[in-house]
């Protein structure tokens, strides 16, 4: 396998872990936010700091970058999940906008627009995982032991308490849900995993700046999970291949000269997404429409 | 019979609209109540008081004599008072028996405590709620694929499936076929026979002098009348009210 294709599949991998963590809010949650790379780029930067001053642990990184995510999102969810629906869109949406200025002007912790340079290669409990191959072996095992999590945890109770809760907020009280903790739970959760998404891809990259957590980034990351399938397990990892994939394929593609190739890009995301809407709406690997 | 649920002058305002006007109800167990009254008259209001959905402005509620002061959905649903919806608020994604298992889950964290044997019990009490509205062959199936009055079924399978000594459903036959609505009338009395207490909001008063062992007539928020059903819906002048063609 080639450099390139190494690097295309570690990025994808982690790319899946941070769909796979928006879909905890949108798919099974109904709760849609547009500030998910906000957390990506906590756990990013906190694994960046984790790698520079203490060690380039991949296990580290992740779980201070998830830690991260976590406790700014357990902040930040239980005063903003009292707006309803449209209202945490909005809500989200500001707090990206901050997000974006403060990681821009906090050079003390980001690095500014700058970013965060020289981390050091990673490492698993000392042994040097710098080879792509080992890495992508890491970030799979990792993707792979979140997704059996996120499974059990969605077909168990928490899992169907938090449908009833998408499905119909007053019919779940009524039920005896606490809908604000079940919602506040699943930002959590999908935070946390945002952030170990972030704590990877800081050490995968090597160097993190706010162009990779801003909103164009937080769209992508709904697309992957709207366009692959809402509420399902694979829907995002499906997501993620096909626009990480699509800019890749675009490139080969004869007539379109290299300067268009984000408009023609941003054009087909636009595309696919409002014929899926139309026809199916929940997704490539979501149910069909029309079987009532 | 002493009441399990009482109500004492219960008032909502929405802005300069009297919703509610100092109502008071009881609902003694094992009896079926029928709230009824024209459109707007507060039944449903009345329901989302009673169960904390909507707070209200004054007046009390009480179960089994203790007065429940800070009261919302979920703590209701705890203490045994469960009602269903006009629109029936399925949970749509999910299958049928998953609809009727997470309504009688209590509300928990990651995991439910009681481990597997708590499980299968309440797997085996929804069997038991499927069996008897007749939705055990659609176990398996979405909420969202249901016909009208399977769907009707299931909003009973839940709530009979909680254990709930109080039920308030909410236009719970409306639009069912004559077959249908007899099965359902039946599951009705046989768990008013149990014990349950049982107040409906109803517009179809052939169901309601079926059925009901006492009416509470509302209007404009206010209680009118109080009785046997056949005295009620005899009444010239709250017929003339039903049918909007006199105000009291």
């Amino acid at each position: 396998m080639s450099a390139y294709l190494l690097n295309l599949a570690e990025l994808g991998t982690i790319f899946a872990l941070l769909s796979l963590s928006l879909n905890v809010l949108i798919g099974y949650g109904g709760i849609f936010s547009v500030a998910h790379a906000v957390f990506f780029g906590v756990g990013a930067y906190a694994g960046a700091q984790i790698a520079l001053h203490l060690a380039p642990d991949v296990l580290l990184a992740a779980l201070g970058g998830g830690l991260a995510a976590g406790v700014l999102s357990f902040a930040l969810a239980l005063p903003a999940l009292r707006v309803r629906g449209e209202y945490f869109v909005v809500a989200s949406l500001g707090l990206q906008m901050v997000a974006t200025t403060v990681f821009t002007e906090a050079q003390g912790i980001t690095g500014g627009y700058g970013g965060l340079v020289g981390i050091p290669p990673p490492s698993l409990f000392g042994l040097d995982i710098s080879s792509p191959r080992l890495f992508l072996s890491v970030c799979i095992a990792i993707l792979l032991a979140v997704m059996a999590g996120v499974h059990a945890l969605m077909r168990g109770s928490f899992g169907r308490s938090l449908m009833a809760v998408r499905d119909s907020e007053s019919a779940a009280e009524a039920f005896g849900k606490i809908v604000p903790i079940l919602k506040t739970l699943a930002v959590v959760l999908g935070c946390i995993i945002a952030g170990a998404a972030g704590g990877l891809f800081a050490l995968q990259m090597s160097f993190v700046n706010v162009e990779s957590f801003t909103l164009d980034q937080s769209v992508l990351i709904m697309a992957m999970v709207i366009i692959g399938g809402v509420g399902t397990l694979l829907g995002p990892l499906l997501g993620t291949a096909l626009l990480l994939l699509l800019p890749a394929a675009l490139s080969f593609l004869p007539g379109i000269p290299p300067t268009e190739l984000g408009a023609v890009q941003q054009g087909i995301y636009g595309l696919a997404m409002t014929l899926l809407m139309i026809f199916r709406p929940g997704g490539i690997a979501g149910r069909a429409e029309g079987r009532r | 019979m002493s009441p399990i649920l009482s109500v004492r002058g219960l008032a909502k305002h929405f802005g300069g609209v009297a919703a509610v006007q100092g109502v008071d109800l009881d609902l003694p167990a094992g009896l079926i109540t029928a709230l009824v009254g024209p459109n707007g008259a507060g039944k449903t209001t009345l329901f989302n008081l009673i169960t904390g959905a909507v707070e209200a402005d004054t007046g009390r509620v009480m179960l089994a004599g203790t007065e429940l002061a800070r009261r919302t959905p979920a703590r209701m649903a705890r203490l045994g008072v469960a009602r269903s919806f006009q629109d029936l608020r399925l949970f749509q994604s999910m299958s049928v028996q998953a609809n009727v298992l997470t309504a009688i889950e209590p509300h928990a964290w990651f995991w439910q405590p009681g481990g597997r044997r708590a499980h299968a019990r309440r797997l085996q009490a929804t069997e038991m709620a499927l069996a008897e509205t007749g939705l055990s062959a659609l176990a398996d199936a979405l909420a969202a694929e249901l016909a009208y009055a399977e769907r009707k079924f299931l909003s009973l399978a839940r709530i009979l499936a909680t254990g709930a000594q109080i039920w308030l459903l909410d236009e719970p036959a409306s639009g069912l076929d004559p077959a249908s609505r007899a099965r359902f009338s039946a599951l009705l009395r046989k768990h008013a026979g149990q014990g349950v207490a049982i107040c409906l909001v109803e517009h179809n008063l052939d169901i309601v002098s079926a059925l009901a062992d006492r009416i509470v007539f509302l209007d404009q928020g206010r209680k009118l009348a109080e009785g046997e059903p056949q005295a009620i819906l005899r009444d010239p002048a709250l017929a003339a009210i039903y049918f909007g063609e006199r105000r009291a």
